[in-house]
């Protein structure tokens, strides 16, 4: 594949790059990355994977886009609401840069549709918002050898981790079940500064860059979080789990499964909530 | 000195950065050692083009100026990885 | 004894327990917490018997659900 004189200059800032160069950039046009999730976390990534020419762009969410969205979902405009939160990127990432296919999924991701839905795709982004499917994700990936981009904001603050099969922990190593229904508060009931899912999407987006293009170190086995309020980064070490019940040595686990979504996550009327079901 | 060029690649239709990028890409798909010729404007590109081939790590073998004043850049592909 | 606490080193009293440290740090809802101790978690039932020694590093993994 030759690069057009259009792609050379869409592209250049890349290109000119040491580590990502004509290659690189053929790796990021052929590159395929599935983003769950079309909200705080999932604008950012939309948009700066787009502009970056990943061939293959996925996006899932069962949601249209609502008023509340638009303080952080920066690829939703105004006059989108009422509108497919997937049709609505979809449209923003191609009006961004129309060498992209986007992949729209307007479902609730669920164990039912998880392992068909990743089944395509290099590197998986969970830009949810609630445990059950962040460890649906985690499982699900784990269990097709799936790399993917683990994050979660609220309030000043953010976090994130990446796994890639063999090398390194998985989230359940980690958190080895999900809360219990409402003990952890939510973005929803806690709030989240808008810029946070820009200060995390983006660091997502940047591993699936560097994940296609085969360069730099990943955030396997670190946990990397963010406090807005003191601007501190940490980057934590992580311990694996011989005993982790999905990616251990004797799995528990051996297909994804649906935990319950506390009720006050539920999508509330007049209200939009992502990856939510449909109620 | 008798120089083997294996492409040529003209640069005098395009400004800075899409100079230096189609060169950077011309040469990616050279293999180690193999020379590429490029024709060049005089000003802003003979300026900078030589030195980020340079920067790159691959080897300038001649700067040619041309009759129509344009410039021939012959660079040695150098393969550090 | 110095340990490391998120970071930062800290002056405990010898024989200090990961309980212990917990309820000084104010560590909030605890029992949803992962704490890892040098290279290994420590599951929350071993934290009253597990004594920290000194050049010892923890760190608290706090749960973060929220992405939209």
């Amino acid at each position: 594949m030759a690069f057009t004189n259009e792609q050379l200059e869409r592209y250049s800032r890349h290109i000119l790059l040491k580590e990502v160069g004509a290659k690189g950039q053929k790796k990021l046009l052929n590159g395929k990355v599935l983003i769950i999730g079309a909200g705080g976390l999932g604008a950012p990534i939309a948009l700066y994977l787009a502009a970056a020419g990943v061939g293959a762009i996925g996006i899932a969410d069962l949601d249209t886009v609502d008023l509340s969205n638009l303080q952080r979902q920066v690829i939703h405009t105004t006059a989108d609401i009422g509108k497919a939160k997937v049709q609505s990127a979809k449209e923003t990432m191609q009006a961004i840069n129309p060498d992209v296919q986007v992949n729209t999924y307007q479902i609730y991701v669920n164990a039912a549709s998880i392992m068909d839905l990743i089944q395509d795709y290099d590197f998986i982004i969970d830009g949810t918002d609630n445990f059950a499917a962040k460890f649906l994700i985690n499982d699900a990936c784990v269990l097709q050898k799936k790399p993917f981009s683990h994050a979660g904001i609220l309030r000043f603050g953010g976090q994130l981790m990446t796994y890639v099969p063999g090398e390194g922990p998985c989230y359940r190593c980690v958190f080895r079940e999900p809360p219990p229904p409402d003990a952890i508060p939510t973005c929803r009931q806690a709030g989240v500064v808008g810029a946070m899912g820009g200060v995390i999407g983006s660091l997502q987006a940047m591993e699936a860059i560097k994940f296609l293009i085969g360069k730099g170190d990943l955030l396997t086995g670190k946990l990397l979080t963010y406090d807005a309020l003191t601007m501190e980064f940490r980057r934590i070490k992580l311990p694996g789990r011989k005993d982790c019940a999905v990616c251990g040595e004797h799995p528990s686990i051996t297909e994804p499964f649906d935990y319950e979504v506390p009720a006050c996550d539920l999508k509330a009327e007049g209200e939009s909530h992502e990856n939510s079901p449909e109620l | 000195m008798d120089i083997k060029i294996d492409e040529n690649l003209d640069i005098t239709d395009v400004v800075c950065p899409v100079t230096f990028v189609k060169t950077k890409v011309a040469l990616d798909e050279l293999d180690d050692g193999q020379i590429l010729a490029v024709r060049l404007n005089d000003g802003e590109p003979v300026q900078n083009v030589p030195r980020s081939v340079k920067e790159e790590g691959h080897q300038i073998l001649k700067l040619l100026h041309n009759d129509d004043g344009t410039y021939t850049l012959l660079v040695k592909k150098v393969d550090d990885e | 004894m110095t340990i490391i606490v998120a970071g930062d080193k800290k002056e405990y009293a010898e024989g200090t327990t990961l309980a212990a440290l917990i309820e000084k740090e104010n560590i909030d809802s605890p029992q949803y917490v992962t704490v890892s101790l040098n290279d290994d978690f420590v599951e929350s039932g071993a934290f009253a018997d597990t004594v920290l020694k000194d050049g010892d590093n923890i760190e608290f993994l706090y749960f973060m659900g929220g992405g939209a």
